[in-house]
């Protein structure tokens, strides 16, 4: 009889899991449905529902709040949708709120979606309507996609291009890839460095010579700072302007004679200007040539007489 | 002999039918045979539990393993739980437990009340004024018809536990996330169909293995036979009866 005990607990086991398992099942599939919470139905009237059906989710601000109760048409160009909607999630559906068609991803079951109102507005109450959005068809969005598609290979296009251009030999690219260039600019920051260095060593000494300078040190420092020899410049200068002044008026006189000059005035005027003075001048220059070779003619002559022969002998000596 | 082959086939079918129609008969009457009909349940039900949940377990393995090539070829990973329990609580589970219950309830049944025939002590309990039909075949069949459901639904829960495992041998599949996609993908309409036909698979295998059991004949070799022919027919029944009911399932709109 124990044994008979025994064996009837295991089957109550037995039976009870297998039950309530079933049980449980329900229950979840239910509350998945939204079947057993309190629940709101609201409806929304849709120009196209893109084959939403019975069932399918209902998702305000992507969270599943209930679903779709039925699709009905009611007019040539609407569809009532009636949706059950979770108490809980009722709040905060506002009456301003909008209902659009939807997919769960890209080829997903389709779905509503819920995009929550403004805050100003109330909550909705038991069998509100909502506005609706025309749904995303996906056709459309291909053609769409299509004009982007062609957009992008011109662009595409286009970079290839620049790109080609870039890894040219002849390009800046070259410029970049070269490690000389690299070298180069590295060695030319070394010597800007030295040369920056230097350039504080001979600024310091600029410092220390404009010291010496302000102190009076040195002929230039006595120069500047000298105050007696300032003043003897500056006599200089003045006698140097009178100088210069008297210089303008000798110019202004030389001017004058060589304008007279040109026009031929006075002596050397004519000298200058007369052509057949300087005719003369070259032919008794010609004459005087001539003379003189004949004068050098009897020079040599000379030099073999009688009477010179032994002078010339002597001198060669 | 064409002609014998297809009359003794009608008259099979028809002997089965008025055999069933008799359990309708008798196993409503009062004076319900209790405590046999607990007993049954723990040896139809309780007894072939192991079995059913190891089967079950491995069935929900195998599918999920076997699933995911194809659902990864269409970068399709993350409906692993959702095509996996929609296909292990519709139709693997329910078919499985009943063909593993066919072959162990089926050949019990057959053999058992195969032997009794065959020793006659069917006939000594019809003469010591029990009647055998109400204390063997009835509570047998009510058993098998209501236990076998009740097995199904473990079977669920265990090959979905071993989709679960399956789902995380190659990806990742939180626990929370697996039974929120199995519990978001099955609707009523897969559960309680599922269920429904399990309830005729177990009318079948227990019917078929009585009838068997109980026109046993020909000595110790009808008996061998009787369960052979048990598990063969409640088998084929099993097959026959989920095409009935995938058909009205459909018809209905239910999937």
């Amino acid at each position: 009889m124990k044994g008979e005990n025994f064996k009837n607990t295991r089957l109550g086991l037995f039976v009870i899991v297998g039950t309530s398992l079933l049980i449980a099942a329900f229950y979840f599939i239910g509350s998945k449905q939204s079947l057993f919470s309190d629940t709101v139905t609201i409806s929304a009237r849709f120009h196209n529902v893109n084959g939403l059906m019975k069932g399918n989710n209902v998702r305000f601000a992507g969270i599943d709040v209930g679903t779709v109760e039925s699709v009905d048409i009611i007019s040539d160009s609407s569809v009532n949708v009636v949706m059950i909607i979770e108490k809980k999630a009722q709040p905060y559906i506002k009456t301003n709120a909008i209902a659009s068609i939807g997919t769960d991803g890209l080829m997903g079951n389709k779905l509503v979606n819920i995009n929550s109102g403004t805050n100003a507005a109330p909550s909705i109450e038991e069998d509100a309507i909502l506005q609706t959005l025309r749904p995303i068809e996906m056709d459309e969005m291909i053609r769409t996609l299509n004009v982007t598609n062609e957009n992008i290979m011109v662009i595409s296009s286009n970079l290839r291009t620049i790109t080609d251009k870039i890894n040219n030999k002849n390009s800046l690219w070259n410029i970049l890839m070269d490690t000389m260039v690299a070298e180069n600019v590295k060695t030319s920051i070394v010597n800007l460095k030295i040369m920056s260095n230097a350039g504080v060593l001979v600024t310091g000494d600029l410092r220390n010579i404009l010291g010496d300078i302000k102190n009076g040190k040195g002929s230039l420092g006595a120069l500047i700072t000298d105050t007696t020899l300032s003043s003897k410049i500056r006599q200089t200068v003045v006698k140097f302007e009178k100088l210069s002044d008297t210089a303008a008026v000798i110019t202004g006189d030389l001017n004058h004679v060589i304008k007279g000059l040109k026009q031929g005035k006075g002596t050397v005027g004519v000298l200058l200007n007369d052509t057949m003075l300087i005719h003369n001048l070259n032919k008794s220059v010609e004459t005087l040539k001539v003379g003189a070779g004949n004068f050098n003619e009897n020079m040599e002559a000379l030099k073999y007489s009688w009477p010179f022969k032994k002078y010339y002998k002597r001198k060669k000596k | 002999m064409k002609q014998g082959v297809l009359m003794r086939f009608l008259n099979e079918t028809g002997d089965i039918t008025r055999f069933a129609g008799r359990f309708f008969k008798e196993a409503f009457k009062p004076r319900y045979e209790i405590g046999e009909f607990l007993r049954q349940c723990f040896f139809i039900g309780y007894k072939s539990l192991p079995l059913v949940a190891i089967t079950a377990f491995i069935m929900g393995l195998v599918i999920t393993i076997q699933s995911r090539p194809t659902l990864v070829e269409f970068g399709a990973e993350a409906w692993l739980p959702k095509m996996v329990s929609v296909s292990l609580v519709r139709e693997i589970a329910p078919v499985i437990t009943a063909l593993i219950c066919a072959g162990k309830i089926g050949s019990g049944i057959g053999a058992e009340l195969g032997s009794m025939k065959v020793t006659e002590q069917i006939d000594a309990m019809e003469v010591s004024g029990t009647n055998p039909f109400k204390y063997l075949v009835a509570t047998r069949i009510m058993t098998a018809t209501l236990t076998i459901p009740i097995l199904v639904v473990l079977a669920d829960a265990v090959s979905l536990y071993g989709g679960y495992l399956g789902a995380n041998i190659r990806g990742v599949v939180s626990w929370d996330l697996y039974w929120n996609q199995v519990f978001d993908t099955l609707a009523f309409s897969d559960v309680i169909p599922s269920i429904l036909k399990t309830f005729f698979f177990g009318f079948a295998i227990g019917t078929i293995g009585c009838y068997k059991g109980y026109n046993s004949n020909k000595g110790t070799e009808g008996v061998g036979r009787s369960a052979n022919s048990a598990v063969v027919i409640s088998s084929l029944l099993v097959f026959i009866l989920d095409l009935l009911a995938v058909q009205i399932i459909d018809l209905l709109n239910l999937t």
